[in-house]
């Protein structure tokens, strides 16, 4: 076809359709890094955001169940419906439960720094949940918060002895202790100089569903290491307790207050599965009406938040496109400027045979040259910059001796980059149409133009 | 008799708009060409000559009036058909050659032929349009300036890589407008000899546009063109 050996030849001839080919290519490199990078942040978002949370959580509403019957007081036989299903890969209870972090008394351990007290407006709220180890580890991830944590965010982590056992006391020296053991977040062992074997009063109110008469109680817990999940909520306000031992300090009626559920394969069967058992197990008497949102995904759990990741991510993908909008428009400046040049060789080929839907094929095929070669190098620069970013960021941090990615703000060792072999494609046709669109008004144009001007007053 | 290398113009007009003015270029002009028959167009400039050879050589509609190319009416006929007949029926040389200064001298003959693939109306490959092309440029005393770009060749080498390029798929009819009009004497010479014999060598039909009295005396008629009209033929005196 002569018009893409024209088109090729017109391209290769004149250094500056490298301009729009170079466009093409940084606008597309720049995307797919930048989405890419991006994608990986908001995907450790999610994580975080996600924490110690399983893929389904049942929250069972308080007093009756949907057939009248009350509830059943200890969690087994929810656990046990929920683990009949083949989808469900494991389950576990909690008990969950708010308290006051108090001044536990002259000589307390950490009472260099200000704790609820009356005589200041300061609460320290903690969410103080009871589990069972074993269930626990096997359906969240509470086990890798015990470990310890990336360099550069260690500072303040108290590694539990056995991770095992992590309520046993630490060593032999404890033993003659009455209280039980509990594992703090890693940044409210900070902010309270917790240590391991520090002791933590919580005093807390319970109401009796039956009467709504409030009682309060206290009990105090020594600490024997800290978890960190990299979402600041937990960091900061939670404290892992045994179940039983959580039970019999609050000396409630019912052993349980949720059940996490952790499935095969979530992305598959998640919204399906917690529509589900939303229905099964309020006819099973297990929960209280199907209505009330009792059984819920993660996502759902933590709606606002993740709603916003998404947001985000969508708002920098439109930005981004200008940039591939640019990249045409330079595009359109150069093919604008040949066309005004090559009006004499219209005019030829024009008297050699060639039609007009010939001209607007070789200009746009110049503009489809410029996207392959822009949009194709691009792709693999793209993909190697985001696989390759962090030595990339090193050694560009290095040379400058600037610090261009602080692992210590973002909470990450790396720089995480997700490469969607989707989101490439869709930026490469993207580019492509943008690339082609612009073209196609010059191309248009050349097809308009009475070649025989040219021709006639040379 | 076959009507392949006619060309008939009759009662053609030709007129352009200028702001409000309509300003009138050719006034009726009538032409024959016979097949193998060598004419000779002469005129002033302004004399509408060049719009006159665009309407013959299908690169512009006239206002009124209609061109016969092989016995059909080329203006009756689609813009692709029109294209296609221009492609396979005529060679052009032009004054100032009109090379692609991207393509080298071969690139630039073989040309039509990629331009009859795109019509699906190829008479040869590509690969023997080569070879003829390379034969015709060796005949032209051209065969080291192949690989050479327009901008690296001089006038006459231009031109007889333009006149290779008209006759590289057989045409018909040849049209020459002012071919020696930018060389030399000696170079026009050379360059005009070469094409005569080519026309005479391969029967072809010619219409030769020139002002000079010289070349209208190798031409088996010549015709005048004055305001638009032509005013005259063979037998009248050509007009120095």
């Amino acid at each position: 076809m002569y018009q893409s050996f024209l088109s090729w030849r017109f391209l290769t001839a004149r250094r500056i359709n490298w301009v729009g080919i170079i466009g093409v290519f940084v606008g597309v490199t720049a995307l797919i890094l930048i989405l890419s990078i991006m994608s990986g942040f908001l995907d450790q978002q999610r994580r975080m955001v996600r924490g110690t949370l399983s893929h389904l959580v049942i929250e069972p509403s308080p007093l009756m169940s949907a057939t009248g019957a009350p509830l059943p007081e200890t969690a087994e036989p929810l656990l046990q419906a929920v683990s009949s299903d083949p989808r469900v890969a494991n389950s576990c209870a909690q008990l969950s439960w708010f308290a006051l972090l108090i001044q536990g008394g002259r000589g307390s351990a950490y009472s260099a720094s200000r704790l609820s007290d009356t005589t200041s407006a300061k609460l320290v709220g903690v969410q103080i949940v009871g589990i069972d180890t074993e269930a626990e580890y096997q359906t969240t991830e509470l086990r890798e918060a015990l470990n310890t944590p990336p360099a550069g965010m260690s500072f303040g982590h108290v590694p539990v002895t056995d991770p095992e056992d992590p309520f046993a006391a630490p060593s032999s020296e404890f033993d003659a202790s009455p209280w039980a053991w509990c594992v703090v977040g890693q940044q409210l062992a900070i902010v309270h100089g917790l240590r391991r074997g520090s002791e933590i009063n919580l005093g807390t109110m319970i109401p009796d569903p039956q009467t709504g008469e409030v009682r309060q109680s206290n009990r105090k817990f020594l600490v024997a290491g800290t978890f960190r999940t990299g979402e600041n909520e937990s960091d900061l306000g939670r404290i892992y307790v045994d179940r039983s031992e959580l039970h019999d300090f609050l000396a409630t009626s019912r052993d349980y207050s949720q059940v996490l559920v952790k499935l095969h394969d979530y992305d598959r069967d998640g919204q399906a599965l917690s529509k589900e058992l939303s229905s099964s197990l309020a006819e099973a008497g297990l929960i209280r009406a199907s209505d009330l949102n009792e059984v819920r995904t993660w996502e759902q759990y933590r709606g606002n938040i993740l709603g916003a990741i998404e947001n985000e991510k969508v708002l920098m993908a439109i930005m981004l496109s200008l940039v591939l909008v640019v990249a045409g428009f330079s595009v359109f400046a150069i093919l604008t400027m040949m066309v005004a040049e090559k009006r004499r060789d219209i005019g030829i080929l024009s008297a050699l045979g060639g039609t007009r839907s010939g001209t607007l094929m070789i200009f746009l095929l110049i503009g489809f040259w410029d996207a392959l070669l822009g949009a194709g190098a691009g792709a693999v620069a793209g993909v190697l910059g985001a696989k390759y970013i962090d030595p990339i960021e090193r050694s560009i941090s290095g040379f400058f001796g600037v610090q261009i990615f602080d692992r210590k703000v973002y909470l990450f060792d790396h720089i995480p980059a997700v490469i969607d072999p989707y989101s490439v494609a869709a930026i490469v046709l993207g580019a492509f149409l943008c690339t082609l669109t612009f073209a196609a008004i010059p191309a248009w144009r050349a097809s308009r133009l009475n070649p025989l001007d040219a021709l006639r007053y040379e | 008799m076959s009507e392949a290398g006619t060309l008939i113009a009759k009662d053609i007009r030709k007129s352009f708009q200028v702001g409000d003015r309509e300003i009138g270029v050719l006034h009726g002009a009538h032409l024959s060409l016979h097949r193998g028959e060598r004419l000779c167009l002469m005129g002033a400039s302004g004399a509408g000559k060049s719009t006159f050879l665009h309407i013959l050589g299908l690169l512009e509609r006239p206002t009124e009036g209609e061109v016969l190319l092989n016995g059909k009416d080329a203006w009756a006929m689609s813009n692709t058909q029109r294209a296609s007949l221009r492609n396979r029926s005529l060679g052009f040389v032009f004054q100032f050659y009109h090379l692609l200064p991207e393509l080298n001298a071969l690139e630039n003959v073989v040309l039509p032929a990629r331009i009859a693939a795109a019509h699906k109306d190829a008479p040869v490959g590509l690969s023997e349009a080569t070879d003829r092309a390379r034969e015709s440029l060796a005949r032209f005393g051209l065969e080291k300036r192949m690989d050479h770009r327009p901008s690296q060749l001089s006038g006459g080498e231009q031109q007889r890589v333009a006149i290779a390029r008209a006759l590289l798929l057989d045409p018909p009819i040849l049209i020459a407008d002012e071919p020696t009009g930018n060389l030399d004497t000696g170079t026009g010479k050379r360059v005009l000899e070469l094409l005569l014999k080519e026309q005479e060598d391969r029967g072809l039909s010619m219409i030769l546009v020139t002002h000079d009295p010289r070349i209208a005396e190798a031409c088996d008629r010549v015709m005048a063109i004055q305001d638009g009209q032509i005013q005259s033929d063979t037998g009248v005196e050509i007009p120095h």
